[in-house]
């Protein structure tokens, strides 16, 4: 007996199971990285801020306090998004990882579309101010920042960008009440929801956060 | 061994050095602690949200002071309470728990640490904002000093949430905790405010409230009498006990070394507990003063409600306009704007002598509505002295030099001849006419001031009438007003005392 024919046999005794096809380990390779970023936890921390977003629209609030409370629980599901992107595997994985890029964006993709369906979910038969729509803008402008403070600080802190965003847009819409309004489209939560400056700069900043992250991803030191 | 080898190490001696182990353990924290990045972050919220608001403000320390506040402490409410999640979970992402565990210090020393030097940069980040927001405010405002009981109710607050973040991700060491942490702190505190309903709420415990809640800025308060340092001092008490029963409440799991300080961390945490729940019970029995202020009777010193001393700041007219000195880049355009009329009711019988600003009288009302005014009536005293409030002395929008004039001379110019004139609320068709041609001989619109614009010294919307044009009224007022000046005060100095009591019909007008 070969030294390889050895470890085929150990491998049997083992019950290892047949080497998969493509599909399968394409398969495996989603769940595990859908697993080492923790995915799984970010969309139930996305699911919390949707369910606290439907308890807290059963309350009663001001205007100003209406229109504010979206916001909050959207900055949430951004920064949970944005902590994803964290890698607990580091360099060994840059270098190996062909389809690292792909993976990177399918899941922010797959997370800011579930956060925005959630979000928006939790409005319905509630008074949403500014709407899905709204929501879609809002969400995807704040992920955008946290995927691009994600490759600056790192995934770890990369949180700070959308809950910074989240006091500066807060502070915007009391400027609606109490002026100068501030009325620039980068802030864009302060903005109408069919605002369409408003919606280009989310985009604007969703795109280059999600490209940067695709390409380069975040960084981060091994081990946090 | 040989001549060349190296000598062997020896081992060297631990030497006492010049800081003590907790200060080396602190020292440590300080140069790796995560709030160091955050600070850049929290000084451009402050920059953002706060320091550009007050300086469109005013140069008063009642409007900057309490404005600082609020806003410094949401500027710096996520930075301060997620970096501290992200400290305090470090052992748990790090998995390094079991290898510090066997460490010397015990586990609350080396937490503790960790702790106080978040809590140290967070409020080095801040006195830095502080020192700067009111450095600026120092060089312009005219009259007044630091009001810093806004400034230690912030710097309490930074303790409480640094230790409520640290305490989060000691709890549960997540990568998630410092997000949803640092959320969760700005939405209890922004949002808790909606609960607020009037002065004696207990929701006033929170730290962003200086003053009764949803009046905006208040320009009236602490300028005639003291700021009230009753609120700020049961936030402190409260924001002192919450921070000793959180990082009490940390030493309670125990663990290697620490398992001694189960009682003494019990005792702190209940003690800090107590603390906590008296201060919000103190917040509750708060009322609204009649100066603007919540007082609080458990805490109150009667000395405050004596008012401030100062040396009010005067026009070189012959009717001096004298307003308080910390208003006192007002005066010019206050001046010239009741010149018109204070020139024509000058020297006739009960006219004023002298403008001079008053204090605002604040009562609350429904909810948190708060009605604000003047107490008593406009003019007073012996000689006659006319009480002015200026429009900046009320909630609303911050008005320019200008927009202020402009108010003042719509708003106050025919209270003053209205006053001279008589006839209150009710004038007779004569009083009627004499009003109107003093205003239009002044220069003043005879419809009065617009709706929103409330009239110092009345009701909001209430102006003194004008005879409506085409009358009888508004034809004698207009003759009145064409006839010179000296013919004017020649008549009213002959026939005041008779026209102020209504016995002057409007056909003798001449």
């Amino acid at each position: 007996m070969t030294a390889d024919g050895v470890s085929e046999a150990a491998a049997a005794r083992a019950g290892d199971p047949p080497p998969a096809g493509p599909l399968t380990a394409g398969l495996r390779l989603v769940r595990l990285h859908a697993a080492s970023r923790r995915v799984p936890a970010a969309a139930m921390a996305i699911a919390a801020c949707a369910i606290g977003l439907r308890i807290a629209l059963a309350g009663s609030w001001d205007s100003y306090g209406a229109l504010q409370l979206p916001l909050v629980f959207e900055a949430g599901s951004a920064a949970a998004i944005a902590v994803i992107t964290a890698s607990p595997l580091g360099e060994p994985e840059r270098v190996t990882g062909r389809w690292l890029p792909f993976l990177r964006l399918a899941t922010v993709l797959v997370l800011t579309a579930a956060a925005a369906a959630a979000l928006a979910a939790a409005g319905a038969g509630a008074h949403l101010a500014g709407g899905a729509l709204d929501v879609l803008r809002n969400v995807a402008g704040m992920t955008g920042l946290g995927l691009l403070c994600a490759a600056v600080l790192g995934g770890g802190l990369a949180w700070a960008g959308p809950v910074g965003y989240l006091v500066a847009g807060a502070y915007a819409l009391y400027t609606q009440w109490h002026g100068p309004a501030l009325t620039t489209p980068w802030l864009w939560p302060a903005r109408p929801p069919h605002d369409l400056g408003a919606a280009i700069c989310a985009g604007l900043v969703f795109a280059a956060g999600l490209a940067v992250i695709t390409i380069r991803g975040a960084r981060d030191p091994v081990g946090e | 061994m040989t001549a060349g080898a190296p000598a062997a190490a020896r081992p060297v001696p631990a030497r006492p050095g010049r800081w003590p182990t907790a200060g080396r353990l602190l020292r440590l924290e300080l140069r790796n602690n995560a709030m160091l990045w955050m600070l850049p972050v929290a000084a451009a919220l402050f920059w953002f949200t706060t320091y550009r608001k007050a300086m469109a403000m005013p140069p008063l320390w009642n409007l900057r002071a309490p404005s600082m506040q609020t806003g410094a402490l949401l500027a710096f409410v996520f930075p301060v309470a997620g970096a501290a999640a992200w400290t305090g979970s470090r052992e748990g992402r790090r998995h390094t728990t079991d290898l510090v565990t066997i460490a010397a210090r015990p586990r609350w020393a080396r937490l503790l640490a960790a702790w106080a030097a978040t809590t140290c940069w967070a409020m080095a980040g801040y006195l830095g904002c502080v020192a700067v927001l009111y450095g600026v405010t120092a060089q312009q405002a005219t009259w007044g000093g630091p009001l810093w009981w806004p400034a230690v109710v912030t710097a309490a607050s930074l303790p409480a949430l640094s230790a409520l973040g640290f305490a989060a991700g000691t709890l549960v060491p997540s990568r998630f905790t410092p997000p949803l942490a640092a959320v969760g702190a700005f939405f209890v505190l922004a949002l808790s405010t909606e609960l607020i309903n009037g002065s004696q709420s207990y929701w006033q415990i929170s730290p962003l409230v200086t003053k009764p809640w949803d009046i905006g800025p208040d320009a009236g308060m602490a300028t005639f009498y003291p700021y009230l340092p009753d609120l700020p001092l049961a936030q402190v008490m409260f924001l002192a006990g919450l921070t000793v029963a959180v990082l009490g409440a940390l030493a309670l799991p125990g663990g290697p070394g620490g398992t001694w300080l189960r009682r003494p961390a019990a005792a702190i945490t209940v003690a800090g507990l107590l603390a906590a729940g008296t201060a919000v019970a103190l917040a509750g029995a708060g009322r609204l003063d009649a100066h603007g202020m919540i007082a609080i009777p458990a805490l109150h010193d009667a000395a405050s409600d004596r008012p401030l001393r100062y040396t009010p700041a005067c026009s070189h007219t012959r009717v001096p306009v004298c307003l308080n000195p910390a208003y006192a880049g007002y005066l010019p355009a206050t001046a010239a704007a009741l010149a018109p009329v204070l020139a024509e009711v000058a020297g006739l019988p009960g006219a004023p002598v002298r403008v001079s600003q008053a204090a605002a009288t604040y009562r609350q009302g429904v909810g948190n509505s708060v009605s604000i005014g003047l107490a008593g009536p406009d003019i007073s005293g012996r000689p006659p002295v006319f009480r002015l409030v200026l429009l900046d002395q009320l909630p609303g929008p911050t008005m320019t030099t200008s927009a202020l004039a402009a108010a003042l001379r719509s708003s106050a110019g025919p209270a003053i001849v209205a006053d001279v004139i008589g006839g209150g609320r009710s004038p007779s068709p004569a009083q009627r006419a004499v009003i109107a041609a003093l205003l239009i001989a002044a220069g003043q619109p005879v419809h009065g001031p617009s709706p929103s614009s409330p009239p110092a010294g009345r009701e909001p919307g209430m102006a003194p009438p004008v005879p409506a044009p085409g009358s009888p009224a508004y034809a004698a007022a207009r003759r009145f007003a064409a006839l010179p000046a000296s013919a004017r005060r020649a008549w009213l100095a002959r026939h005041l005392p008779a026209l102020r009591a209504g016995q002057i019909a409007l056909a003798r007008l001449p």
